[in-house]
């Protein structure tokens, strides 16, 4: 069997009034891929799912699946499902007629509708809950619920949108390992929109980042969490996102609030300013790094989060003990060099670092 | 306190009911007696009078059930999709034909009858079914549409868009997931449309005639110029209010739900 669900957007481009919610866009995802949308409230990540979809059509630009033109297709002839926010489940059906839904519309026989809906309901552990109204079910037994009417037809296509914001915490976390693992078992393209860049980075097997209606970024989470190709991407990823602060870069020659950090090869660039880039956990206590000054400790349990302030900078920093510091003093901070990442402050965009 | 005002009030809009109910037990004579025999034998003979008597309202009976259940079949037929496009399609002019809509609402109904009456008369309309109800619906559907499209718009969006992507035509998630959803508002709109319907009698007595004659103006038939038989009118006053009375207590928890719509966010529909 050829494997099917690719997705190509050329050029897509929304506006809504004056509003560019999605500026001339390209993404390709592959067959069974687990591909996430990533990105804050605003960034056009939902509206390229509705795209996808057929809820919505771009303004100029072309959607395909599996190399067939779909762009004006209505959506029940994209052979896709998809899983609301809110679920969407039909108030006034049971469970059992919610999963059946589709299969009616598509004049499937009863009997063989009977014997998928409790495929589909066993598959997602709600069978013992078919004859029950969503009203009755909790946050988590509804999202099954609405699992199951999605893959009940078995698309092609399969469609998230943030179908973890609505469970509590720990359920979230639950839900995001079942989910991978139903993904994975259906051997299915899925198209997942989250804000949540911890979900995005667990489950997807690619993602991309979405900014102000443009892509930054695709690649795998390890890329893009390791290489951000922008300055935008470096200050969104990570939980908490990496530092950034302006410096000044002279061959191999680094410096930083007036401190001069040793690389140890000169970066291929022009740029003097630069913007340095360090993830929390690589930014270290030195008796003879720059002083800092510690505004505030939080407990995170495992490790402690430190906000400082060099100069006018916020620093955070992730340390594994307090070390017998307190807010209010000065601590001396130094950076990782080999972990930094470095970007040109004029363009934006990452400077590599061979 | 509270429960002696609201006692007040309810006797005062019993009063007519009481008095109708005493009135309708009495004989034309004690009814005329002064001062009124508040102790006296009840009789059943003005229900009877009413029923099979010469002015028997039976007839009329079943042409304001031809005419209301007509009218309200056809509003709510008309109505649904009507109020559907409104709350959901992208509609040219969809502002303005909704202020049309109301708008139809604002002119005193009296003003009407007489451009109504022209109207029909030019068609070959006075007196005919198709005439009487055509006329209701002009009033019915506005007021349907009206009261349909918030319960519409209380539906969330997804849920159409779930049935489409569920390969559901326009008219199917119409018929499987809106209906269903609104059938409290379809209930309290037929509830309303029927009653409208049933007691109306300004546009009845001018465009209705001997073909068409709804209870409401055949109870006229007991005041003439010489006399009113107060007993048999208040008889069949009383049996042309039944379906009234049985409907608005059978529905009493739809209508004050239809009433308070919109009030709280998805309060009314469920």
């Amino acid at each position: 069997m050829t494997a099917k669900g690719r997705v190509n957007l050329k050029n897509i481009c929304k506006r809504f009034g004056s509003f560019v919610a999605l500026d001339h866009i390209d993404l390709e995802i592959e067959p069974v891929e687990f591909f996430a949308l990533l990105g804050p409230s605003g960034s056009g990540k939902t509206t390229t799912l509705r795209m996808i979809a057929g809820l919505d059509s771009p303004d100029e630009g072309v959607i395909e699946v599996d190399g067939v033109d779909v762009t004006h297709a209505p959506p029940g002839e994209r052979d896709i499902a998809m899983v609301f926010q809110n679920y969407a489940l039909y108030p006034h059906m049971t469970v059992r007629d919610n999963i059946a839904f589709p299969l009616k519309m598509d004049r499937v026989a009863a009997a063989d509708i009977k014997r998928l809906v409790l495929q589909a309901a066993e598959t997602v552990d709600i069978d013992h809950l078919l004859d029950r109204r969503p009203g009755q079910l909790s946050g988590g037994q509804q999202q099954r619920c609405a699992l199951a009417r999605a893959i009940i037809r078995q698309p092609k296509l399969f469609l998230l949108d943030e179908p973890l914001s609505n469970l509590d915490a720990q359920l979230r976390l639950q839900t995001r390992v079942e989910l991978k693992k139903l993904q994975r078992s259906l051997n299915v393209t899925a198209i997942y929109v989250t804000h949540d860049q911890e979900e995005a980075m667990t489950l997807a097997d690619r993602m991309a980042v979405f900014l102000d209606g443009a892509i930054m970024q695709i690649g795998t989470p390890e890329e893009v969490f390791n290489r951000p190709r922008t300055i935008q991407v470096a200050a969104f990823i990570g939980s908490p996102p990496m530092n950034l602060l302006p410096a000044n870069l002279q061959g191999t020659t680094l410096t930083i609030e007036g401190r001069d950090f040793e690389l140890s090869a000169a970066p291929p660039t022009q740029a003097e300013s630069v913007i340095m880039g360090t993830r929390p956990s690589h930014v270290r206590i030195d008796p003879n790094g720059i002083p800092a000054q510690l505004y505030l400790s939080e407990n995170l349990g495992e490790s402690y989060l430190l906000n400082l302030y060099l100069g006018e900078h916020l620093v955070k920093v992730r340390v594994a003990e307090m070390l017998g510091v307190t807010d209010g003093d000065t601590v001396p901070i130094s950076f990782d060099v080999n972990a930094i990442h470095l970007f040109d402050a004029n363009t934006g965009l990452r400077i590599e670092r061979g | 306190m509270l429960v002696s005002a609201a006692s007040l009030l309810l006797l005062v809009w019993v009063f007519p009911l009481l008095w109708a109910i005493l009135v309708s037990l009495k004989s034309e004579n004690e009814v005329l007696a002064y001062p009124p025999n508040l102790i006296f034998e009840p009789i059943a003979q003005n229900y009877k009078d009413a029923l099979f008597g010469d002015f028997s309202i039976v007839p009329s009976l079943v042409t304001s059930t031809i005419v209301a259940v007509s009218t309200t079949f056809l509003t709510i037929v008309l109505a649904v999709p009507a109020a559907y496009a409104f709350a959901r399609l992208r509609l040219p002019a969809k502002k303005t034909l909704g202020f049309y809509t109301l708008a139809t609402q604002m002119v005193p109904p009296v003003g009407l009858v007489i451009p109504y009456f022209l109207i029909l008369n030019r068609v070959n309309w006075l007196d005919t079914y198709q005439g009487m109800i055509i006329v209701y619906l002009t009033f019915s559907l506005p007021f349907a549409i009206w009261l349909m499209v918030s319960y519409m718009e209380d539906i969330p969006l997804e849920m159409e868009e779930a049935a489409l992507l569920d390969k559901a035509s326009r008219l199917q998630t119409l018929w499987h997931i809106i209906i269903p959803q609104v059938r409290g508002g379809i209930a309290v709109t037929v509830i309303f449309v029927f009653l409208n319907a049933w007691n109306e009698f300004l546009f009845a007595v001018q465009l209705g005639g001997n073909t068409v004659r709804p209870v409401t103006v055949a109870m006229y038939n007991f005041v003439s110029v010489e006399q009113t038989l107060w007993a048999k009118l208040a008889a069949a006053a009383l049996i042309a209010m039944l379906p009234v009375v049985i409907i608005g207590i059978a529905a009493q928890k739809q209508i004050v739900k239809g009433l308070t719509v919109g009030a709280v966010k998805g309060g009314g529909r469920r």
